[in-house]
């Protein structure tokens, strides 16, 4: 179903990566690695340098200084490019074309494309397939952008905020087959503002922050370093709570929060102060949380 | 490399035979102008034969200007040549594309010329001199498709339509396109013969006309070819710079 990608060679190898655009330096030092057959999943604030690393990797910029090579081949280089599917972030297509039409396009350029069927099938464009792409919506536009990252059937592909604008069944169309594609072999570099989705797709993540990369692992080892649960309890509304309690914790849809270092201390001691708490529970920090945190510290 | 091309031809035919809008008033607009004004003003005899050579340059003329200027100053701003820009094969298969399809509109545009000087004014040019005329076009189309591209590089695409414009009709009307160079007022014929147009123009005249191409209008097209591809050439590594570097 999906190519495989040699096992020997790095699928991307970025070392010391420096952009600079007029005053702004929109990355410093950058470096990057991904095996094949592993999904990463670039994170960062808007402006924080994510489209500069993936330009730079596509081998649609050229940085001022550093390296990046793609299966051994230097980004942006036909031998690069034939190795790679990527999706645009905003995709104007010509108005004029079909979908179908756009694949066979796109697949003309590889040796091996994916056979169109399966494309229609995965991405849900039965529909819309043989329409003419003027009038589509944002999310039709964006399904066969997604089609067209995977169509020359691609060991690594670079997908930038790749459900922007999709409705809900096309989310988990497509995070299904990039799921199945990295667990086939294929190497993804994905950036998202959805953590659920770097978390569905992801083995791990880099955090870039003002043009540096300022956090990296694989996902349980960022769990495992932030080290915090979060305790949460109901409690009837006209309790007096200690004033411990109201510093540490947040109200949020009828329940209090508060996210624990030892959560087992703050259990039992929530149980001595407030024997009426009800439905207490703890549970691990989901990724937004856990980088929200581990940045906090960092910051510190 | 042939199926990268054919690909390209398909994209870059079906978008353009979809968009009327760009397609029938590009081959259509001079032999419309030509019916309209050209034949009547050129009344008849060799001049009546001159103004069809006229209006067949011009209407190369704006193939190259829109189709190649407007479009590339165009796709300069869009996410989909980026695109295509990652994907493997290079930007030699988009530039044959789209410079078979400048000849074949070119080719429509000067047919529909001949059509109309047949049709409206009632000239018989024999096969060999339309053949002739029809060579020389598309030899003209050089020129013409480079001084398009060197302006779609320096310009922006939501100005190039009004830029194209002001430079193309001058051109057209400088170059003796319009009007007879006859007719044009001393100081426009003098300035007229400092244009690409006004040579381009000698070159079909004298193919219809069954005379000597002068050597002189010869040397300008070479001269302006070479020139128009060096601006080309500079303004398409400032734009590469600017986008990609």
């Amino acid at each position: 179903m999906f190519a495989r990608s040699p096992s020997s060679t790095l699928a991307i190898e970025a070392e010391g990566l420096n952009k600079r655009f007029g005053n702004v330096q929109a990355l410093q030092g950058f470096s990057l690695s991904l095996r094949p057959g592993e999904a990463l999943g670039l994170i960062g604030t808007n402006g924080a340098g994510k489209s500069t690393a993936l330009k730079l990797l596509q081998g649609l910029r050229v940085p001022d200084s550093g390296r990046a090579a793609i299966f051994g081949q230097p980004a942006g280089s036909s031998g690069a490019k034939s190795r790679v599917g990527i999706t645009p972030q905003n995709a104007d297509f010509p108005e004029q074309m079909t979908p179908r039409e756009m694949l066979s396009y796109a697949a003309a350029h590889f040796q091996t494309p994916k056979p169109m069927t399966e494309l229609i099938e995965a991405f849900g464009l039965n529909r819309i397939i043989d329409r003419r792409m003027g009038g589509f919506s944002g999310g039709e536009s964006r399904r066969v952008a997604l089609a067209l990252a995977f169509v020359g059937n691609p060991l690594l592909v670079f997908l930038d905020e790749p459900t922007s604008g999709l409705d809900t069944d096309g989310q988990e169309m497509f995070q299904a087959y990039a799921r199945a594609y990295a667990d086939a072999g294929g190497s993804l570099l994905l950036t998202s503002h959805h953590w659920d989705e770097i978390e569905q797709i992801c083995d791990r993540i880099v955090m870039i922050d003002q043009g540096k990369q300022i956090l990296e692992g694989a996902l349980d080892d960022i769990r495992r370093r932030a080290g915090r649960s979060r305790v949460s309890f109901a409690m009837a509304e006209d309790t007096d709570l200690p004033a411990w309690l109201i510093e540490g914790f947040t109200f949020d849809s009828g329940r209090w929060h508060a996210i624990a270092a030892d959560s087992d201390a703050l259990v039992r001691r929530l149980i001595r102060d407030l024997p009426r708490c009800r439905d207490l529970q703890i549970t691990p920090l989901d990724l937004k949380e856990t980088v929200a945190q581990l940045r906090k510290e960092l910051a510190a | 490399m042939m199926p990268l091309f054919r690909a390209n031809l398909a994209l870059t035919f079906k978008g353009l035979i979809r968009l009327p809008g760009f397609w029938v008033p590009t081959i259509l607009f001079p032999a419309m102008l030509y019916a309209f004004f050209g034949a009547h003003n050129a009344g008849e005899g060799p001049q009546a034969v001159y103004a069809v050579a006229s209006f067949a340059v011009y209407a190369v003329l704006g193939v190259a200007f829109f189709q190649f200027g407007v479009s590339i100053a165009e796709d300069r701003q869009s996410a989909f040549a980026t695109w295509q820009r990652s994907l493997p094969g290079g930007p030699a298969p988009i530039w044959a594309a789209r410079l078979c399809a400048a000849l074949v509109f070119s080719t429509a545009a000067v047919l529909l010329v001949l059509v109309a000087a047949a049709v409206v004014g009632g000239l018989s040019l024999d096969p060999a001199t339309q053949l002739r005329l029809l060579a020389a076009c598309l030899l003209l189309a050089v020129p013409a498709t480079f001084m398009g591209t060197a302006l779609g590089y320096l310009v922006s695409g939501h100005s190039a339509v009004a830029i194209a414009n002001l430079v193309f009709l001058p051109q057209a009307y400088l170059g003796g396109l319009w009007v007879p160079p006859q007719s044009l007022p001393a100081q426009i014929d003098a300035i007229s013969h400092w244009t690409p147009t006004r040579h381009m123009g000698e070159v079909a005249w004298a193919v219809v006309g069954a005379t000597p191409i002068p050597p002189a209008s010869l040397l300008a097209v070479a001269v302006f070819t070479v020139g128009f591809i060096a601006l080309t050439w500079v303004a398409y590594h400032r734009d590469r710079r600017r986008r990609f570097s």
